[in-house]
């Protein structure tokens, strides 16, 4: 809901954006929300503008296009398949993978907008498993590829998934594939040394 | 603007169109001189879209901006950003006029969106960063006219949607807009409604769970 506003943070924002892309049901959920925020606004008192607004506004539309700026192309390591990287990830820049541990690596997510969002990848293995763990804040979880099973329940491609402090799991991705998650993790101001620890944490270093 | 109405039932002069006049002035007469329906604001967006119609554009910018001004303002923009963000959507509207289609959304929704989009883009200091439901569902669906069952069903999801806000008590109401869509964090609403934490915690997520299940009904 807060998404449909445009008042969610730039991190769980992306998530819920890549989520929304591959579920119908939230697609709906979405449009629902943003019918909701139409209402409030026409139902809250207006406020004038000055005089010569439309006219601006006629003017502004009479003048010639500005040149489009073309897309920064990023470079992305590859994926498996023929999977494609999500839309809503488009403008961001994705590291190439780097060892995390036996059968499981990380790559990081940057948000060209926001420096501090802080979002990653994790590809895991196919059978392996992650240690036990808990969250400092709240994670949103969005399966790109593959399954897991957490004890919980099966998330499988297209799967979007909230943990907080009060869940502790351990996810073990299913024997067919490796599994490719994006993540959010709580936290505006957080560094990467934080991300170091929260990953040295999660595999229990 | 009905001074003509008073004498929608005599006799038409020889030539005039005897049948539709007096039923036209009639129906006029029944709505009211200002009341414009969602339809009606629908059919002025394919207007501008098909026929870059000038004056239909008008009416939809004398009508929607000072509201729309409103909520910008309601929402943390200052009445500056507000002013200019109102205008890059109005221009926004123009330019994409012919991606609307009215079986799947009404003008207001659209705009919403158009404005939201525009302020997250100015606030990221990038452009487009946002991928439309649009284009997602065209993507997937194969796009078609507007079937008459579709367009029902866009107006009903319209009327469901005031009738499920007005389902929610004005407590819930309140909390949900500030929450949501005014970007207040929880301390910021407990301190403005005197409720504790706790409670603003709670309530908050009771009313989105009981907004999501009521628009749910409403599109079943």
């Amino acid at each position: 809901m807060a998404h449909a506003g445009g008042t969610l943070a730039s991190g769980p924002s992306l998530l819920v954006a890549t989520h929304v892309e591959r579920c119908a049901t939230c697609r709906a959920a979405m449009r629902g929300f943003e019918d909701v925020g139409a209402q409030l606004m026409l139902d809250g008192s207006g406020l004038g503008l000055a005089p010569d607004a439309l006219s601006a506004t006629l003017a502004r539309i009479e003048a010639p296009l500005a040149p489009a700026v073309a897309p920064v192309v990023t470079r992305r390591p590859p994926l498996p398949g023929t999977l494609d990287w999500p839309r809503s990830m488009r403008h961001c820049e994705i590291s190439r993978w780097r060892l995390l541990g036996p059968g499981m690596r990380w790559s990081r997510v940057r948000l060209p907008y926001d420096r501090s969002a802080n979002v990653f990848l994790l590809r895991i293995a196919a059978g392996s498993c992650l240690p036990p763990h808990t969250h400092g804040g709240e994670e949103l979880t969005q399966v790109l590829f593959g399954a897991f099973d957490d004890g919980r329940a099966v998330f499988g491609p297209g799967d979007f998934d909230a943990t907080d402090s009060t869940i502790r799991h351990q996810p073990v991705v299913q024997a067919s594939s490796e599994c490719i998650c994006l993540a959010s993790v709580d936290g505006r101001l957080v560094h990467d040394s934080r991300v170091a620890r929260w990953l040295g944490a999660l595999i229990g270093i | 603007m009905n001074s003509d109405t008073i004498d929608g039932f005599d006799a038409p002069a020889p030539g005039q169109e005897e049948c539709r006049a007096p039923q036209l002035r009639l129906v006029a007469r029944n709505r009211g001189p200002m009341t414009t329906t969602i339809e009606e604001f629908d059919t002025l967006l394919v207007a501008v879209a098909l026929e870059q119609d000038r004056a239909a554009f008008g009416r939809l910018f004398d009508h929607f901006a000072p509201r729309l001004k409103g909520w910008l303002v309601r929402t943390g923009s200052t009445p500056e950003l507000a002013d200019d963000l109102v205008q890059d959507a109005f221009v926004m509207l123009w330019r994409k006029a012919a991606q609307f289609n009215p079986a799947r959304s009404h003008v207001a929704a659209w705009l919403f969106t158009i404005a939201r989009n525009l302020r997250v883009d100015r606030h990221r200091g990038v452009f487009e960063t946002w991928t439309s439901l649009d284009n997602i569902d065209a993507n997937i669906v194969p796009d078609s006219a507007p079937g008459f069952d579709a367009r029902l069903a866009a107006a009903q999801s319209g009327a469901g949607v005031r009738s499920a806000l007005t389902q929610l008590s004005s407590d819930q109401r309140t909390l949900v807009q500030l929450a949501f869509y005014e970007d207040k964090s929880h301390s910021d609403i407990a301190r403005e409604t005197g409720l504790p934490l706790g409670t603003v915690k709670t309530r908050l997520r009771a009313a989105a769970t009981r907004l999501r299940q009521l628009l749910e009904e409403y599109r079943s």
